[in-house]
């Protein structure tokens, strides 16, 4: 315990066991890694199935006995346990560095948390650090003891630079990737916008959990009758004029742009949460888990 | 249009001020405020959308700064009071003078006085007319300074300025030359020589009043010690009434008198006052429906010693303390001059041969005394000095015969400095109160000096040794004549309301309650002005005392129906209207303008919170 950082204290660590004690009474035996998803293969011992032979196909589970009685090839099928690996991407761009507490922070706690629960549950994790590409990455772990690198990977990175998803998840998935569960925590303020990278990981056949992270004021901003924005990650300034209209014109903006997010990953069958910072990261774990995205 | 609150060039700076920082303000434009968001992504989405018109936004501005500009120039328009004349009205130069005499605070039946009323129509007059004319407002007691007439705001303020004035002798002030309506508002009581191009104004109406027209405390010739109160009162009402008299002291009780009296009766009233204390006196007239009240009250002061405390310094006078032994209403103290303290307490001290370096704290009679600082320097001694005269009508001489007197030896005095410019009469002048007087003897050898100032003083410049005075049957006389003079505490100054002179330096005035009045040292006196009637006690230097009744004790000021002017005849201001000249809508713009900025403050409020004004 004497490895821990400043963000990962014994406070957040105490709630990291509740957590998992809550997961556990939640899906008792049903958490992902220790019953990972069974494929349906010509190997395996255990019987799962018959399905229609085609021709090439390896003829050593020609289910003979079913021929000679019925003239057709039968192949049977065993079920094969696979092991799916659990990618958590956390955006560590510029504009994460933003509000009190930081996004970034935040996005780390639930990061750091999602890991802790994965690793506990036997899950390969992989835990990587995006802004304008890879940032920082951990490479698969699995097993409890893998934690305090977790950790200390985390409160090592930085954040800094611009966002994009895509040329992060492209980067990533170029290289032979197994099938997983792709986590991403972002603000999802991506110049290039959020649906080319969302489409590569469709691509990539990867399944999606997207954590949408942002500041109470970044959805309702209370402003000056005259402000100079400047963008935390461009560096770039606009004057603006503000009214009553237009800051509900920006809220409703900021809906819209939540719910194109929501209605992509409902669409694809993927997972989305919203959460502002000053929700408590342990309940949002927990509506997490409630979604059963994470749980299986 | 006219400014009342300020003048034409100080309204224009003060205009133009205003313009000047709304403007300056609208083109100051602060940097605006500098705010890092995460990312102008959405920001940059949203303004894409609502691109804004820039000739609205400029309109905008625009209108927003006439609304600032006209809330700013009517606040600035409002503090310097402007005032319209209608277009129709001509410039008139008008002059009122207003009744403020005594009897102009008589109540009419509307419960207002007749100087309310008068002030109404004064201010209503002074508001006729363009405001380019030139106004004057002048009174009857001297209050309004007589000067060129002048703007109407300088005309109002004279005019809110004035009160009525119950003492003095009102008079129709002399007007500044030039061509002027001349007004005249009074109740044609105490004012009749009015010049006949006066429009006369009346506010009369007949009034019920009773009031003291006198009221003196006196001490009975017969006996000095005892007091009596003269009282006059006077029923100055148009029917007879019932009047209720009460005079009341520094002790409990009082005397209590109801008498009738019918209308324009004066009756008079001595009451014996032996039954009082020494101190303030009051009397009280009451009665039913009485408008005037100034004059329902009086005050005096009632003088009483039981007992003289008398200090005999003396290296031994046979004469002195046997006469004055025998007085049964003296305490003697004899002391000898070696043995004379200055912190002895008397009330007359008599120093035979012998003067102290410093005054006495009391009156004193002295015996030939020797030079000390105090007292006027003996020049030399005079042999066998001839009596050549004396003031019989002295009260220290009086019923004293001198005429073979005989002194062996006197010392030749100085003459005070205060008898050295008057005429070498032995009286006093006529009309005018001396400090000093030579009773008996004269200037080149005064032999008895009488200086009559806050503590009075006898002296005698022989000793009763070197004469035959003591043998005298009328020295007795003389001690209790001089011991009479020296003690005697007078009642009180009478004086009318007003301003009041007293004859004392640097002194403090307070009144009856003990309230201390504002008071002016003048020279040698004090001046404080009493504008009701009452008692009040002047302290000077050395706590010498004055007390002065200021009553308004007067029958012609009491009779407050003597006017010639009909009853009933008080004019509404609506029905006061000038041969030639209808009254100009001359109101005060400043609360309409007040109540525009107000109105244009909540438009703008209303317009910038919908975003219609930057």
């Amino acid at each position: 315990m004497s490895e821990k950082g400043t963000l990962f204290d014994d406070e957040f660590l105490k709630k990291l066991e509740y957590l998992n004690l809550v997961a556990n009474h939640m899906i008792p035996g049903h958490l992902h890694g220790e019953h990972r998803a069974k494929k349906k293969t010509d190997s395996g011992i255990e019987f799962a199935d018959y399905r229609q032979y085609v021709p090439g196909e390896d003829t050593k589970n020609v289910d003979w006995r079913t021929y000679l009685r019925t003239d057709k090839l039968i192949l049977r099928l065993f079920e094969e346990e696979a092991d799916l690996p659990i990618y958590i991407f956390f955006d560590a761009s510029a504009s994460m560095d933003y509000g009190a507490p930081a996004k970034f922070d935040y996005a780390r706690k639930i990061s750091a948390a999602l890991c802790y629960v994965g690793l506990l549950n036997q899950d390969r994790v992989s835990l990587v650090g995006f802004a304008d590409g890879i940032a920082q990455e951990l490479s698969a772990r699995r097993g409890k003891h893998q934690v305090w690198h977790a950790f200390r990977f985390l409160e090592s990175v930085e954040p800094g630079g611009t966002t994009s998803m895509e040329k992060a998840f492209k980067g990533f998935f170029s290289s032979r990737r197994r099938r997983g569960l792709v986590v991403v925590v972002s603000d999802f303020l991506d110049e290039e916008g959020f649906s080319k990278a969302f489409d590569m990981l469709r691509y990539f056949r990867q399944d999606l959990f997207a954590v949408h992270v942002h500041t109470p004021e970044e959805a309702r901003p209370d402003l000056p009758d005259e402000v100079l924005l400047e963008d935390a990650e461009l560096g770039t300034s606009r004057r603006v004029r503000i009214s009553p209209a237009l800051l509900a014109a920006y809220a409703q903006q900021f809906e819209e742009h939540c719910e194109e997010i929501d209605a992509y990953c409902r669409k694809n069958g993927w997972g989305y949460l919203r959460t502002t910072t000053d929700v408590p990261f342990e309940d949002l774990i927990l509506q997490v888990f409630r979604q059963g995205r994470f749980l299986r | 249009m006219i400014f009342l609150g300020m003048s034409a060039g100080m309204m224009g700076i003060l205009l133009g001020t205003t313009v000047a920082a709304v403007v300056f303000l609208y083109w100051l434009k602060p940097p605006p405020q500098r705010v890092i968001v995460p990312s102008t992504l959405l920001w940059d989405r949203l303004l894409k959308e609502k691109k804004r018109n820039p000739f609205l936004d400029r309109l905008r501005w625009w209108i927003s700064l006439m609304l600032a500009l006209t809330i700013g120039l009517a606040v600035a328009s409002g503090i310097g009071r402007p005032e319209l004349s209608s277009p129709g009205s001509g410039i008139r130069n008008i002059t009122v003078v207003i009744d403020n005499s005594a009897t102009m605070a008589t109540r009419t039946s509307d419960g207002f006085t007749r100087w309310e009323h008068a002030v109404a129509h004064a201010g209503r007059l002074l508001k006729q007319g363009s405001a380019r004319g030139n106004f004057l407002i002048l009174d009857t007691s001297g209050q309004a300074p007589s000067r060129e007439p002048g703007s109407r705001r300088s005309a109002l303020e004279t005019l809110v300025g004035l009160t009525v004035s119950l003492g003095g002798e009102p008079e129709f002030p002399d007007l500044p030359p030039g061509e002027s309506e001349l007004f005249f508002v009074s109740d044609g009581v105490m004012v009749d020589l009015v010049p006949p191009e006066a429009t006369l104004i009346s506010v009369f109406e007949l009034a019920h009043n009773v009031g003291i027209t006198a009221f003196e405390i006196e001490a009975l010739p017969s006996e000095p010690t005892r007091y009596h109160a003269f009282v006059q009162v006077k029923n100055a009402s148009p029917v007879a009434k019932r009047i209720t008299l009460r005079l009341s002291g520094s002790l409990e009780g009082g005397i209590r008198d109801t008498l009738t009296l019918q209308a324009g009766e004066t009756r008079a009233r001595s009451i014996d006052l032996g039954s009082f204390g020494r101190g303030p006196v009051r009397a009280v007239v009451t009665a039913d429906s009485d408008a005037f009240s100034p004059d329902d009250y009086a005050f005096g002061f009632l003088p009483i010693r039981t007992q003289t405390r008398v200090a005999l310094i003396t290296p031994g006078s046979l004469y002195l303390e046997n006469v004055l032994a025998n007085e049964p209403r003296m305490s003697l103290e004899v002391i000898r001059p070696a043995q004379y303290n200055p912190e002895v307490s008397a009330d007359v001290y008599i120093f035979d041969r012998f003067a102290p370096p410093e005054a006495p704290r009391g009156p004193a009679l002295l015996f030939l005394p020797p030079n000390v600082e105090w007292l006027t320097r003996t020049l030399d001694v005079v042999e066998v000095p001839e009596v050549t005269g004396w003031n019989p009508d002295h009260p220290v001489l009086r019923f004293v015969a001198l005429e073979d007197l005989r002194v062996d030896r006197a010392a030749r005095i100085a003459v005070p400095p205060d008898l050295e410019s008057r005429s070498p009469s032995l009286s006093a002048e006529p009309g005018r109160k001396s400090v000093s007087e030579i009773v008996v003897g004269n200037r080149s050898l005064p032999l008895i000096l009488v200086t009559d100032q806050t503590n009075r003083i006898v002296r005698v410049s022989f000793a009763l040794e070197d004469s035959n005075f003591p043998l005298h049957p009328g020295f007795p006389i003389f001690l209790a004549n001089a011991m009479q003079w020296l003690m005697d505490e007078q009642v009180a100054l009478a004086r009318a309301p007003g301003r009041i002179e007293v004859p004392l330096p640097m002194a403090a005035v307070t009144d009856l309650e003990g309230t201390e009045i504002v008071a002016w040292p003048l020279s040698d006196r004090t001046v404080f002005v009493a504008d009701q009637p009452g008692l009040y006690t002047v302290v000077g230097e050395r706590d010498s005392r004055l007390r002065v009744a200021v009553n308004l004790t007067s029958s012609r000021r009491s009779s407050v129906n003597d006017s010639d002017l009909p009853s009933g005849e008080i004019t509404t201001a609506t029905a006061v209207v000038v041969a030639g000249a209808e009254p100009g809508p001359s109101e005060e713009l400043w609360i309409f303008l007040l109540l525009l900025a107000l109105l244009l403050v909540v438009v703008e409020w209303a317009t910038y919170h919908k975003r219609l004004t930057v």
